[in-house]
């Protein structure tokens, strides 16, 4: 997820350093309401963060060891195959999303290719865990 | 602040031809994410009578979330504004660097009004009603109004209504493309899909907002719209595109069977029919709405990649990045799931 938290702290220690009164008092008020919204939800991704990804990564990757077997494109299905037994190598952001990036990537080529075929159980398979993603991933405001 | 106050003090003297002109009270206020905006006074003498003016100061930023064409929003302020909208009253444009260091325009300043926020539970309270008739019926105006009768017939945009849906999927696309800094897999089946399923032909082609929703126009006390803000991505293009993007869930607040914290969907779709004579076909509107979700997810992964990449550390760019990106990418999740069943 873009910005990842350690960006957040950085620029937003940035913006107070930089100063944020110069604007006026009006302006000054929104920024420092924003900056305490963003840096509430960069504590709670701080939390989650790794457990989203690990997750992610898991369920992706049983979902490439279900579905491989059905693929026709037999580069596709050996990559699926390679890529599903593979495991996180530690449970640092940059390592998980560097995973995470390569499993996502992948799981576009195999929906694209569902697609290309009207393979329709694959699709409603795949669309099944991008929508518990994306709820996953969901920025929940408030407490 | 002070030099930015003098320059345009100076810069409105020659402009209004008042050269006992002063600029008071400049202050930026929130608004606007692409462009910095002031609010000031300009105290002057005309024909032997004192004016005390509240304006507004539009600047170009260092960088800006979504490049626009400048004098976009200003004739479409100016052509809507003569149309008897409620839109604030444009004064001056400049394109160069010579007078603010960066082009600039200025409006009247409608006073003593208040925007509803899209993350309050009820943006404009008791007025609902009200604010949501006359916020559908003031779009179905916009969507009514002949582009080339306006002087708006040359915008950027689909000239053509086989056109319009195409042109804004290949426009964002683009966008994503150019800022993606991490795979999409939702918004790229977002577009395939989009594509796939192009919707019937615009039933005409309008000037369409682009960024029609709650938050970008001022209410008064009496809840009286007072002013349409916010027409940097105005373009010309299939009407439905901006009720799609009005009723979008992320301005729903807490309660999603009201987009925008207003009215009922049935009942807004109902008015902007009304207001336009024209029909929201459901299978067109529908397209139109996953599109609206596509169009906000590249937004916010252009707002993610300025503020990643340190040229616009606005803290409202790492909240779109977020929470924005998140919120469309699962309606867009929900809604192409549903249409496999799953």
């Amino acid at each position: 997820m873009k910005p990842e938290v350690g960006t957040i702290l950085g620029l937003s220690v940035q913006k107070l350093a930089l100063g944020i009164t110069q604007e006026g008092a009006a302006f000054a008020q929104g920024t420092v309401g924003l900056l305490a919204t963003v840096l509430g939800l960069a504590a709670k991704e701080y939390e989650r963060g790794a457990d989203i990804r690990y997750s992610e990564n898991r369920e992706i990757r049983e979902l490439f060891a279900e579905l491989a077997p059905a693929v026709g494109d037999a580069q596709l299905r050996a990559e699926l195959v390679h890529t599903a037994a593979k495991k996180d190598p530690s449970l640092r952001i940059s390592d998980l999303n560097s995973a995470n990036y390569e499993l996502r990537d992948l799981l576009t080529r195999l929906l694209i290719d569902a697609e290309e075929h009207g393979a329709l159980p694959a699709q409603k398979r795949i669309w099944a865990v991008l929508k518990a993603l994306a709820e996953r991933r969901l920025v929940q405001l408030g407490p | 602040m002070n030099e930015l106050q003098d320059k345009l003090a100076s810069y409105l003297r020659t402009k209004l031809a008042a050269p006992d002109l002063i600029v008071v009270d400049l202050a930026r206020i929130p608004g606007g994410a692409s462009r910095e905006t002031y609010r000031f006074r300009a105290r002057y003498t005309n024909r032997g009578k004192s004016v005390d003016r509240g304006l507004i100061l539009r600047r170009d930023p260092p960088a800006s979330l979504i490049e626009t064409e400048r004098s976009t929003e200003y004739r479409a302020y100016g052509a809507f504004h003569k149309l008897g909208l409620p839109v604030p009253e444009p004064i001056a444009l400049e394109l160069g660097n010579a007078a603010l260091e960066r082009p600039f325009f200025i409006m009247a300043e409608v006073e003593n009004c208040t925007t509803g926020g899209i993350m309050s539970p009820e943006p404009y309270g008791e007025h609902r009603q009200s604010v949501g008739r006359q916020f559908y019926t003031v779009l179905g105006r916009i969507a009514s109004a002949d582009p080339d009768e306006i002087g708006l017939g040359d915008f950027d945009g689909a000239k053509n209504v086989r056109d319009a849906a195409r042109h804004e999927v290949a426009r964002w696309e683009k966008v994503i493309d150019e800022d993606e800094r991490e795979p999409q897999p939702i918004v790229r089946a977002a577009l395939r899909w989009l594509k796939r399923n192009p919707p019937p032909a615009a039933q005409k082609i309008s000037v369409v907002h682009g960024d029609y929703r709650t938050g970008n126009f001022l209410v008064d006390d009496n809840g009286e719209i007072r002013a349409i803000l916010d027409w940097e991505m105005s373009h010309l293009g299939d009407p439905l595109e901006d009720l799609a993007w009005a009723i979008d869930p992320l301005w729903a607040g807490a309660d999603p069977a009201r987009p925008g914290g207003m009215l009922p969907r049935a009942e807004a779709i109902r008015i902007w029919e009304e207001a336009s004579s024209l029909k929201a076909d459901p299978a067109a509107l529908h397209w139109w709405e996953i599109f609206a979700s596509l169009k906000g997810a590249a937004i916010w992964i252009s707002a993610a990649r300025e503020y990643d990449e340190g040229r616009n550390i606005d803290p409202i760019n790492a909240f779109s990045g977020w929470y924005c990106l998140s919120f469309h990418n699962r309606v867009l999740a929900e809604r192409l799931a549903a249409e496999f069943g799953a």
